[in-house]
């Protein structure tokens, strides 16, 4: 039996297993390969999309309790890379291999929609994916600064 | 058996959710001229370049556009943009014309090395982008294809070159004003062939080199999302593979049983990797690192439609293995002790012998320590992963690899196709560490597909797989020892070490190549089934925090102050970038100020890359900042790191790397191990395995003060990993005074009262 959910703003309809976890649907059967696979038991967090707006590690949601919902990745993010902090990313140099990035990118957005103005400690509890290469204290001087761009 | 699949030459299947959103599968030309920069595929499909052909390395097109080829792969560091650079600058053009692409490991197998025949070791199709041959070249490169073009302009002016001017991809006649595009003569230039090469500019002339740290060009691609890493290759009729190997290194399948994982749903075959398999190219090998690293292990592998239908019906597979010699370690500690029991044996190789040992029972004092440091995974964030189709005339892989022209002849020789119909794509790769350097993880996904040919099979390695089907930091194990004399320095220094995988480095620092007089440095091996490699600066991220704990130890005995005692053991060493590097750090964080207990500074200091030779390779100097709690809670507060590499071509990729490096050492030393219980190893994932995060992150301040301006440009990828957990020990004894002998730390009782 399909399944129908949103993906960034498109109705798609997914004929999988349930079990399926929502990453291998988007990579897999909807070819979608910018949500990356890291751990597969939700620690890494290259796999986070935002689902109704929340940020959630994609690779523990079964296809059936993804039914329905709205996604948002990587590539939903912006149309043409204009978020703030796309943007950042780029002119800061953040990333170095990149794997992990998308995740911290949309782990970063959530926060920064959820508290617009956050302290580092609500960057360490929110932007908990691993960063394998050590990119921490770039994506930390990004989101803060992405914060204050957003004051002006 | 899976149906034929023809993939057109020039295209490939990239997912255009990438591009605007939509399920749809999108066909994009690999060498789309739409990829300005750097496109989301940074291979090519072609041997000739777009534009005008200048030289296999670089092109220039009517639009102006200048092609760079890139032979080292992007595994984080940087190199598709650096090399780009180096050729810019002697260009003199736009750098917004400059557009990258990673150079064909096809092509160059079939025109003669073209593009690896300067290869010093490993500097081609990997590596470093300031490789000192490779700038070299790359700057040639640059300067040949300017003077060619002015002197293109020249005779269509029919004026002296000497008279024209080059600069932001224009040329100009300066008497009459005239100005070309370097579009415009390009082809014409392309055909010119220089009578005498030109010189490049000395380095003071730089106008990018050293200055600018342009945004690397491969981002745009990493924030979008369609950065096409070898997980992310999609092609047409493609099915999936998950696997599983002995979880014993060495063991064999002993039997099995596939009937209920081939009823389940998608699955199309259930296949083994059989080491004893014969297999081989007959013919000459040209991988740079030969094959005795590469081999199979035994395995299975469930091929299905989607990659989660392989993974189910792979948890349904009955496996027995039969796990071979190596089940008889029971535990890593039964390891450890073997290793200590075989410091009393004689040695197997001695690695530097200098004055006489010997002396060490006249001096006044003596220092011993054991050390240890653990097996370690790489732990790069894409698991290892590959694609290739096998058909009885091609092959062809899709991979991330970090040496392609070793995954290129690793691809044939386990085929046994002629490298001529081998087609390697070299994929962005999403961390490496020394993982995938040697092409076992290719000869696997070569492995798997050859018994499914005729479509793309996708392998992948779970994190569980990926972490317990290593190819580890070795475990290493030294009795490091000093004779001190009546002044409290060493005269005498006797390192004798045991591992399963060794790598000669431990003599590669000045207190063996002459600070201390009697030396002497040798090492046994053990016949460990578990499979060790290479991990960021190999064998020099255990000896680093040996060497360095133990001269920290030595200070003490001696009564000195840990820097004081290194810049006096240092004070005849012919290369001033280590004391100059030691002042810095200890300037810069505040050494030797007077901190309450709990509180406490550590300092290191060593080099990679050195070869035996003073000014060579990265010399850094770290200082830790830590506070160990009464309960034994550790807090690394701040890491203050300074380095020495020489000089720098680009201030901002090498502050990036600089501080993912010291990250990755502290990782490496707080956190890092892998275990064995019965032959296995035991850690499988992130929660076993832990990686610090944002907020376990101390203050990292990278000071560029201890640069020597020694004309080296020496890298900055392996060299921070060294220094920082010996500084994190040396700090947490002078906060405590608990001396850590072993990582990883975060085993260690530090409670105190």
């Amino acid at each position: 039996m399909p399944y129908d959910l949103t993906v960034n703003g498109q109705h798609q309809s997914v004929d999988a297993d349930p079990s399926t976890p929502l990453l291998w649907v988007l990579r897999d059967h909807l070819g979608m390969t910018g949500t990356k696979y890291g751990c597969g038991i939700a620690q890494c967090g290259a796999c986070t999309v935002h689902i109704d707006g929340t940020p959630t590690r994609s690779c523990q949601l079964p296809l059936e309790s993804a039914a329905g919902a709205s996604v948002t990745t990587i590539e939903g993010l912006s149309q043409d890379s204009s978020h703030p902090l796309q943007r950042l990313w780029i002119e800061m140099n953040v990333p170095q291999c990149g794997y992990c990035q998308s995740g911290m990118l949309m782990a970063a957005a959530a926060l920064l929609k959820n508290i617009p103005n956050p302290t580092d400690q609500d960057i360490d509890t929110n932007v908990d994916n691993i960063c394998r290469c050590g990119t921490y204290p770039r994506v930390r001087a990004a989101i803060h600064k992405a914060a204050a761009g957003s004051e002006e | 058996m899976g149906t034929m699949t023809t993939i057109s030459r020039r295209q490939f299947i990239v997912s255009s959710a990438a591009f605007g959103g939509g399920m749809a599968l999108g066909v994009v030309s690999a060498d789309s001229a739409d990829a300005t920069f750097l496109g989301p595929v940074p291979w090519v499909e072609t041997d000739a370049l777009p534009g005008a052909e200048f030289t296999p390395w670089i092109s220039i097109g009517a639009d102006d556009i200048v092609t760079v080829r890139v032979a080292t792969p992007e595994i984080g560091n940087g190199a598709m943009t650096q090399t780009p650079m180096l050729v810019a600058e002697e260009l003199a053009c736009d750098w917004n014309k400059i557009r990258a692409e990673l150079a064909p490991t096809s092509r160059d197998y079939r025109e003669d090395s073209v593009y690896s025949k300067n290869d010093p070791i490993t500097g081609y199709f990997s590596g470093r982008s300031t490789n000192p041959e490779r700038m070299k070249l790359m700057l040639q490169v640059g300067a040949s294809a300017r003077e060619r073009l002015k002197a293109a302009a020249a005779g269509e002016w029919k004026v002296p070159v000497a008279e024209i001017s080059a600069k932001d991809s224009v040329l100009t006649h300066g008497a009459s004003g005239r100005t070309l595009r370097y579009g415009d003569i390009a082809a014409k230039a392309a055909t010119i062939k220089l009578q005498v090469e030109p010189t490049p500019k000395p380095q003071s002339e730089w106008v990018l080199l050293g200055k600018a740290s342009p945004a690397k060009l491969n981002i745009p691609q990493i924030v979008n999302g369609s950065a096409i890493y070898g997980m992310d290759v999609r092609l047409p009729g493609m099915v999936y593979a998950a696997l599983r190997q002995s979880p014993v290194h060495g063991g064999k399948v002993k039997s099995l049983d596939v009937e209920k994982a081939k009823a389940m749903p998608g699955v199309l075959a259930v296949v083994t990797v059989d080491p004893d398999e014969p297999r081989g190219l007959k013919i000459k090998s040209g991988a740079p690192f030969g094959y005795d690293e590469t081999h199979v292990r035994a395995a299975v592998a469930v091929i299905a439609e989607h990659y989660w239908q392989a993974r189910m019906a792979l948890d349904a597979v009955q496996i027995e293995w039969d796990d071979g010699a190596g089940a008889q370690w029971k535990t890593t500690d039964q390891m450890v002790a073997a290793l200590v029991a075989a410091l009393e044996r004689p040695a197997d190789k001695v690695e530097k012998q200098s004055g006489d040992a010997k002396l060490i029972d006249r001096q006044d004092k003596i220092v011993e320590g054991i050390y240890v440091t653990p097996f370690s995974d790489q732990a790069p964030m894409e698991p290892l992963n590959g694609t290739a189709l096998v058909t009885a005339d091609r092959v062809e892989v899709w991979h991330p690899a970090q040496q392609s022209k070793q995954a290129f002849w690793v691809a044939a020789d386990e085929s046994g196709m002629d490298p001529a119909k081998v087609y390697f794509h070299q994929t962005f790769v999403g961390g490496a560490f020394g993982r995938r350097i040697f092409g076992d993880d290719v000869r696997t996904v070569v492995a798997i597909a050859k018994k499914f040919p005729g479509r793309p099979v996708h392998t992948i390695w779970s994190r569980e797989e990926q972490t317990r089907q290593g190819k580890y930091r070795p475990l290493v194990a030294a009795k490091l020892r000093a004779g001190l004399d009546k002044t409290g320095m060493p005269a005498v220094f006797i390192a004798s070490q045991a591992s399963k995988g060794h790598f000669p480095v431990l003599a590669d620092s000045p207190y063996a190549l002459g600070c201390i007089p009697n030396v002497l440095v040798d090492a046994r091996l053990l016949p460990f089934h578990v499979i060790t490699g290479s991990y960021r600066g190999p064998g020099y991220n255990s000896y680093a925090f040996m060497v360095e704990t133990f001269i920290d130890e030595c200070a003490l005995a001696a009564g000195v102050d840990p820097l004081e005692y290194r810049l006096k053991l240092l004070a005849n060493w012919p290369d001033p970038g280590w004391a100059k590097v030691l002042r810095e750090v200890a300037d810069k964080s505040g050494w030797g100020k007077s901190l309450p207990k709990g509180i406490g500074q550590g300092i290191a200091i060593a080099n990679w890359g050195m070869h035996g030779k003073p000014e060579a390779g990265t010399t850094v100097g770290v200082v830790a900042t830590v506070e160990v709690t009464k309960s034994g809670i550790l807090k690394v507060h701040q890491l203050d790191a300074a380095f020495d590499c020489g000089r720098i071509v680009n201030p901002d990729a090498v502050l990036n790397l600089a501080q993912g490096g010291v990250i990755f050492g502290l990782n490496m030393a707080l956190n890092e191990e892998v275990n064995v219980e019965d032959g296995r190893m035991v850690e499988g994932n992130f929660d076993q395995y832990p990686i610090l995060r944002t907020g376990d992150t101390p203050q990292v301040n990278i000071h560029f003060g201890g640069l020597s301006g020694h004309d080296r440009f020496s890298e900055l990828g392996e060299p921070p990993a060294g220094p920082v957990g010996p500084a994190v020990g040396n700090a947490i004894f002078r906060a405590i005074g608990k001396r850590i002998r072993s990582t990883p730390i975060r085993k260690h009782d530090l409670t105190w009262a």
